[in-house]
């Protein structure tokens, strides 16, 4: 059965059994190459056929996704529990249309991922040579997406994604880790950035180790890091997160100083670079390009229309059918270099990786932290030792009030702690909570 | 199903006679509904149904994985094992050497008990059931609830597993879970407390979760929080920690650590190493410090009696009295350390590869009661509820954060603290306990891990503990 005639299928099942629809398509293929220091692990293959239904009844409302293998009787019955449900504080009617197919494919990439042959990105990382040293991942990924809502969309695009990350060991407690993402085969992204983790695991070697003393120390963050505290900020300016209460922003309203005025963050659904690239979102509107940042204001809270009529805002062009979701992120760059992000931390701790971020209160914004790989103790601008696995353990609001300064280089990061693709910088804080444990 | 095991059986030998030393087909259907009501009305109703083949084959010493929805048809499942093999070929030219262990296969046919059929109760009654939940929700006297978001999750879960080498199972596996997120304000300050419900079942589970009583008891906790506790005390002192607590430290300290392609580094860029990587057995903790991990408990989160590799399923002794004991195992890792699977591998859904996994993981309890743990303790604290934790790549740091606590005075409970940080490394932790509660008891949570990441359900569980002379703060 063609995309098509599942379309086709779906909505004409709809037609008279709801009053509103929106479906949604997914058709492609997807590889993954997962090695560690015994070789590849696992070369994994997907084929995504995925048909995804909105309906409302009334102002009742229910979502669908279904592979199943014959979808219309799936999608039928699923919309027989759609009557049953109850009127929906966030039902709004679906907008017109006015998204625009906005496609991104790089070729090699779209027949690696479909037929599953995927030997020459293992020549070309040159992965046998890291045999012993180091563990990661490569991704290729080519999907079509279609949507038809019961407003008047028609639309679909293409896109291509080529992602991956890669950590290095020198001896058991010496590792970097870095990512890169793109729409394009970009050998020259992935090879800087696994030349950035066989860096930082060969530089933290050389140093002697010391023990970090718990306390207030100004610290650098890594783009790894960094992306994965501006997912979490991100996530807290999404009117879902703020709906359903966990949302540190839950008392902010746009115009409120929440940040240093060295901080802007972006939504950047038009970065056609970076994989989250799309000119409409699910529910056919255009998307576009939004500060939600911008030298320390909250500009904007992320918007379908659903969560934007609640909130009596405007849809930000952010939807998700039931909540908003962010697309690409970029933080603007600042205007030091590498060498002058250390000189200007003088005294501190550099943080080049992080994960398990966990929130002993979203509403305040209590969290912690744990780093992992290279910790280089600094002192007069020179990486003088490397510990590792020190937390973070302060609040969010007081973080991102801290930030001193951003490097002019943006890194484009995604992996498993930075879930959206990320353009960001080094970033300086004056000051955060350190800990260890004992 | 509409596919039999033969189909299965086909895809088998199709993938055999393209060169696989082994290889192996799961049909895999998860169809669940989803209601998510907030402040008392249904925000939405969500069906899914996941559903399609998983492969997996070795050639040349390469493992290859392949899925393909239903919704490709048999064409798309046919053509699935083609990419498999291409992926298992790609894999072979900088080969991990996998082979799989031997082992007793099962051949055998898996339901679980569901007392009360899922599809047996409409969705009007459940939707009901949780609008009275949240109608039955009190605030105390200076405390203000903000919102409450409760998530009302069920699935079957059905599969078909045959490999090359003579496996043939067959599960059919319902689940019943509830979250829920409780937002209050109070004293000035706001708080949230999230928390989850799960089991192996029918609906009788809904019954047995009582979560009607664990959201008033959490809104109680809130106020506590809020209104009435003060700052952590610091210092060296001793901990006491409630069956949640000791539940998140076997999972986390005990469970994960010992998950052996953890332990052989095939997780280091994702989900992180182990500590057992270099040490590799002696003294983990005092003689209280034994940790289970049990996937046949009935009506538990992680059950199940084969694992996604036809293996059937046992206890594991992860901890033993203080002394590092067995790893979690599937074929591939027990083919590296020559010994027999113990039937730890697990996969999501069809997207997804089996990969070595918790199911219930728990510290043994032991013969005291809480009130007889809590008798000779001078000075310390109580830790009841814990809303952040987090640890280390190698699970040897570990933080806990209290959202409900209390002084312990001369052997009782004395006035509520708040936020009260325990952080210490998985030696430290294991070796302070001296004594045990009979009080085992069980929590759910999903567990992640895997690239892509597979969050699968598993319980935790534990007694009371005491643990002696811990730094607090």
């Amino acid at each position: 059965m063609t995309v098509e005639a599942v379309l086709d299928a779906v909505v004409k099942a709809l037609k008279g059994l709801v009053d509103e629809y929106a479906v949604i398509v997914v058709d492609g293929y997807e590889s993954m190459i997962k090695f560690y220091q015994r070789g590849v692990s696992v070369v994994q293959s997907w084929r995504h056929r995925e048909i995804g239904v909105y309906a409302a009844i009334g102002r009742k409302m229910g979502m669908v996704w279904v592979d199943a293998e014959d979808p219309e009787k799936a999608v039928t019955e699923a919309v027989e529990a759609v009557k049953h449900s109850g009127d929906s504080p966030l039902y709004a009617p679906l907008p017109e249309p006015s998204g625009e197919p906005l496609s991104s494919v790089d070729v090699k990439l779209k027949e690696a991922a479909s037929s599953g042959e995927v030997s020459f990105i293992v020549e070309d990382l040159e992965l046998e040579e890291t045999r012993g040293k180091a563990a990661g991942m490569v991704k290729v990924e080519y999907n079509k997406v279609h949507l038809i809502t019961s407003a008047g969309a028609d639309l679909d695009y293409e896109y291509t994604s080529f992602n991956g990350y890669a950590r290095f060991f020198e001896g058991r407690d010496a590792s970097g880790q870095w990512s890169w993402t793109s729409t394009r085969y970009d050998l020259a992204a992935a090879k800087r950035a696994i030349g950035q983790a066989r860096e930082l695991a060969a530089e933290c070697a050389k140093l002697p180790r010391e023990k970090l003393e718990p306390g207030e120390y100004r610290v650098l963050l890594s783009p790894m890091i960094a992306g994965n505290l501006v997912e979490e900020v991100v996530m807290a300016a999404n009117a879902g997160a703020v709906l359903f209460g966990f949302s540190f922003f839950h008392d902010k309203k746009p115009g409120d100083l929440v940040a240093s005025e060295n901080l802007t963050i972006i939504d950047k659904p038009r970065d056609m670079e970076l994989p989250e690239a799309r000119g409409f979102d699910d529910e056919g509107v255009a998307t576009r390009d939004k500060t939600i940042i911008e030298r320390g204001m909250l500009k904007s809270f992320l918007h379908n229309t659903k969560t934007a009529k609640l909130m009596n805002a405007e849809s930000t062009g952010n939807a998700g059918w039931l909540l908003p979701r962010p697309f690409n992120v970029e933080v603007a760059p600042g205007d030091l270099s590498p060498e002058e992000m250390l000189e200007a931390l003088r005294d501190g701790v550099y943080i080049t990786n992080n994960w398990y971020t966990r929130f002993q209160n979203h509403l305040e914004g209590t969290f912690s932290t744990v780093s992992r790989d290279a910790v280089f103790i600094v002192k007069g601008g020179k990486p003088v030792a490397c510990t590792h696995r020190v937390r973070i353990a302060d609040s969010m609001p007081r973080i991102l009030k801290n930030i001193e300064a951003l490097g002019r280089q943006q890194w484009p990061i995604q992996w498993w702690e930075v879930r959206h693709p990320t353009r960001i910088p080094f970033i300086l804080l004056s000051s955060a909570r350190l800990t260890t444990a004992e | 199903m509409r596919w039999d095991p033969d189909f299965l059986s086909m895809l088998v030998e199709k993938m055999a006679s393209a060169g696989a030393s082994y290889a192996e087909a799961r049909l895999h259907s998860i169809r669940g509904l989803d209601v998510v009501v907030m402040n008392g009305m249904v925000v939405s109703v969500g069906r899914e149904s996941v559903e399609g083949v998983a492969l997996r084959a070795v050639v040349g010493g390469g493992l290859g994985f392949a899925s393909s929805p239903l919704s490709a048809g048999r064409e798309g499942a046919e053509e699935a094992a083609g990419r498999a093999i291409a992926s298992a070929r790609a894999a072979s030219l900088s080969p991990d050497t996998i082979s799989m262990a031997p082992a007793r296969l099962g051949r055998a046919r898996v339901e679980a008990s569901e007392r009360i059929p899922i599809d047996s109760v409409s969705v009007e009654d459940k939707i009901s059931r949780l609008l009275e939940a949240y109608k039955s929700l009190e605030a105390p006297e200076g405390l203000k609830l903000q919102n409450v978001v409760i998530h009302y999750s069920e699935a079957v879960e059905r599969k078909i597993i045959v490999t090359s080498d003579g496996a043939l199972i067959e599960t059919y596996t319902p689940r019943v879970a509830v979250f829920y997120n409780i937002t209050a304000k109070g004293g000035g300050r706001t708080a949230n407390r999230w928390f989850q419900l799960g089991g192996t079942g029918g609906l009788e589970l809904l019954d047995e979760f009582k979560f009607e009583e664990t959201m008033k008891d959490d809104v109680e906790s809130l106020a506590v929080n809020l209104l009435k506790a003060s700052p952590p005390p610091r210092g060296v002192m001793d901990v006491v920690l409630s069956p949640e607590l000791s539940g998140i430290i076997a999972h986390e300290a005990a469970g994960h650590p010992s998950e052996a392609d953890r332990v052989l580094g095939r997780e280091a860029a994702q989900a992180g190493m182990s500590f057992r990587s270099w040490m590799k057995e002696g003294e983990i903790g005092s003689e209280y410090a034994t940790v289970i991990d049990d996937p046949t408990i009935p009506g538990s989160y992680g059950f199940y009696l084969y694992d996604d590799e036809g293996v059937p399923a046992r206890a594991r002794k992860l901890y033993d009295k203080g002394r590092l004991a067995e790893l979690l195992h599937n074929r591939e890792t027990a083919a590296v350390y020559g010994v027999e699977s113990n039937a730890a591998a697990r996969a999501r859904d069809y997207k997804s590869e089996p990969i070595v996994r918790m199911a219930n993981t728990y510290i043994a309890p032991g013969d005291y009661s809480f009130e007889e743990l809590l008798e000779d303790v001078k000075e310390g604290v109580y830790i009841k509820k814990y809303m952040e934790w987090n640890i280390d790549d190698v699970r040897w740091g570990q933080r806990y954060v209290g959202l409900e606590a209390y002084i312990i005075k001369n052997g009782r409970l004395a006035e509520p603290v708040r936020d009260v940080a325990i952080e210490l490394t998985t030696k430290t932790l294991f070796s302070s306990i001296d004594a045990a509660a009979k009080d085992l008891k069980f929590y759910a949570g999903t567990c992640g891990k895997g690239e892509p990441a597979q969050g699968i359900p598993v319980w935790m569980g534990g007694p009371h503990i005491r643990l002696r002379r811990v730094k607090v703060g």
